[in-house]
């Protein structure tokens, strides 16, 4: 398909149309300078969107978070009846994310459409308009290009953003993205030979300030022929102090706990975001558990992205963001494990 | 698309102490239709739960030929568990499912049947028994392990004594710690090997019990000839949501809940070691 045209003086307008449609998220700047995918408020939209910030380096959260919340209803209850919460289909717009981070809920998609449908992910996911605004500056943890997740797509997404100055090429990805376009298309541009051909050299100076470069296919062999020693995980053990927090900020991590919340005879089932590492994570009612050693649940922590997602579809659960690393308290990250498995 | 997460009211009908700390709960489901609908397969189990305390995985004891309600054996050893054990008659309860995959039936006909169960072992293991009965002339000799540690915590003891009278069919009981009026086999389920002839030459067995035993189980099974696709195994895992979707119950890149609870030895035996399929 054809490529489009935007001129960076259109963003805010366009984003203030489409939320009449969608429900639209954007990144928005915090206090302290954190970057969140933020929904647009109807009302305070304009307002909200002077934080607008589509160069940020990475967001603290990713954004997965609009489709898998941190923490969400299952039902509620009143003394024995109970009430459903899942939400309605809504068509939701995600502009400016990073192409790392859509190859992340295109995986999350994936695995809560397997077996079982979800609904509560499903009705919020499955009808969205992913729009990447591919990364400039990518920062020293992202490791994109040797996972092959950026810093731009070839595919999966439905608009692609280059930017090219004051204005952004746009690549369309999927016949939902050519309606986009076309719905506003008094916000687009015809776009010249020559903006083609500076959004190649944007992209590829984007992908040659990715440093750090690793050897992504040979440690999923290696993971995948078991050849990873006990030894790599007893030593992450020793310094790793099981927060957790790698995998709340992990773009392909699933896992909830389930908890009831009751007050007097009215409350609710929840579900939140869990971590494998956690002693209590597979610790059964009898006080039997199968991974309480700290090197038994670092394995699972790795393997699971590394060697068992890769099994069951064929991609592995790392996107190459950089996350795990930037989070860590002792400066343990995925990014290390694979230099130091693809060495061996 | 279905919700599964939200689970229907069910009403306890009548309970039966099985020990100290387990209870046989028969439940119905309130809403008629599905109490008629409901169907299942031996080895699934079901989530249940109370509003405002919790979930958990509970085999389906009962067997699927017993229509309009379900029997659920539990023992109280958790926040849940012992609250359940509370319940009266006529209180309600919250289930969904089943989930889980099954004991293969189709696959042992013809077959003669080992079951080798330890304590709340055998609550899985008795919708299988009740059913192979339902079809006694599908299968060959029939011989029933059972191992607890205390005569006093063996389950469904009429039910023993019952089975002990079909035809071709044997049933062996050993505890741990003997009362006085105990007169069988002293030792773990193990020991009762040396009771009887467990040469396999086309047996299939199923075993469900505490983790060391099923370990010290299959070695004993292996050593009698056993096939490894004939060993079918139960496994217990914490488990949140019984759909493979909040990940605790992983071993390797299989979901206990969906891909299991039933797993073969020669599955069992392909999950690297530190997965921890069988302490």
């Amino acid at each position: 398909m054809k490529e489009r045209l935007l001129k960076k003086d259109n963003v805010k307008a366009l984003c203030v149309s489409a939320s009449d449609q969608w429900e639209t998220y954007v990144p928005l700047e915090g206090f302290g300078g954190d970057v969140q995918f933020t929904k647009l408020d109807n009302e305070k939209r304009e307002l909200s969107l002077d934080k607008l910030n589509l160069n940020y380096e990475i967001l603290t959260v990713p954004p997965k978070v609009t489709v898998f919340p941190q923490l969400e209803s299952l039902f509620r209850f009143q003394d024995e009846k109970i009430s459903e919460t899942v939400k309605p289909k809504a068509p939701i717009l995600l502009f400016g994310l990073r192409a790392c981070d859509v190859k992340g809920i295109l995986f999350t998609d994936d695995f809560f459409k397997r077996n079982f449908e979800d609904i509560y992910y499903l009705n919020r996911s499955m009808n969205k308009l992913l729009v990447i605004v591919g990364c400039k500056h990518p920062l020293e943890n992202c490791f994109c290009t040797s996972t092959k997740t950026g810093p731009f797509l070839e595919s999966g997404f439905d608009l692609q953003l280059v930017d090219i100055g004051n204005k952004c090429l746009v690549e369309i990805g999927s016949e939902k993205g050519q309606e986009f376009v076309s719905s506003y298309g008094k916000f687009f541009d015809e776009a010249s030979k020559d903006d083609v051909e500076c959004s190649k050299i944007a992209k590829r100076d984007a992908e040659e300030a990715v440093r750090l470069r690793l050897d992504f296919e040979e440690a999923i062999k290696k993971f995948c022929d078991d050849k990873v020693p006990r030894e790599i995980y007893e030593r992450i053990a020793e310094r790793c102090i099981y927060c957790g927090g790698c995998l709340y900020v992990c773009p392909t991590c699933t896992c909830f706990n389930v908890f009831d919340d009751i007050k007097a005879s009215s409350g609710g089932r929840y579900r939140n975001w869990d971590a494998c590492v956690f002693a209590g994570y597979t610790r059964e009612a009898s006080g039997h558990n199968p991974r309480f050693e700290k090197w038994l649940r670092t394995s699972r922590r790795y393997e699971h992205k590394l060697k068992y997602d890769y099994l069951t579809t064929g991609t592995s659960g790392c996107v190459g963001c950089g996350r795990c690393l930037s989070s860590c308290p002792v400066n343990i990250g995925i990014s290390q494990v694979i230099e130091e498995v693809s060495k061996r | 698309m279905k919700n599964e997460y939200v689970p229907h009211p069910a009403i306890i009908e009548s309970f039966q102490s099985e020990s100290f700390d387990t209870k046989t709960f028969k439940v119905v489901f309130e809403d008629k239709a599905l109490a008629d609908s409901f169907d299942y397969k031996p080895g699934q189990f079901v989530q249940v739960s109370l509003l405002g305390v919790g979930e958990a995985p509970i085999s389906i004891t009962s067997s699927p030929s017993q229509k309009g309600f379900l029997e659920l054996t539990i023992r109280a050893v958790g926040k849940l568990t012992r609250t359940i054990h509370e319940l009266e008659p006529a209180d309600k309860i919250y289930i969904r499912g089943p989930y889980g995959n099954s004991f293969p039936f189709e696959e042992v006909a013809g077959k003669d049947l080992y079951f080798i169960a330890g304590g709340i072992g055998l609550p899985p293991l008795r919708s299988v028994i009740t059913s192979v009965f339902d079809r006694r002339g599908d299968f060959g000799k029939i011989k029933i392990l059972y191992g607890a540690k205390t005569p006093y915590e063996l389950c469904f003891k009429e039910e023993l004594q019952s089975w002990k009278r079909m035809a071709d069919t044997e049933v062996l009981l050993t505890v741990d710690e003997p009362d006085e009026g105990w007169k069988g086999n002293v030792g773990v389920v193990t020991t009762l090997w040396d009771k009887t002839d467990m040469a396999a030459s086309c047996g299939a067995a199923f075993v469900c019990g505490p983790p060391v035993m099923i370990r010290f189980v299959i070695e004993k099974l292996l050593n009698s000839g056993f096939e490894d696709e004939n060993i079918y195994i139960t496994l217990e895992r914490y488990m949140k949501c019984g759909i493979g979707k909040c990940g605790h119950c992983n071993i390797g890149e299989k979901f206990v809940c969906t891909d299991g609870p039933v797993f073969t030895y020669s599955q069992l035996k392909k999950f690297p070691d530190k997965e921890r399929a069988i302490a």
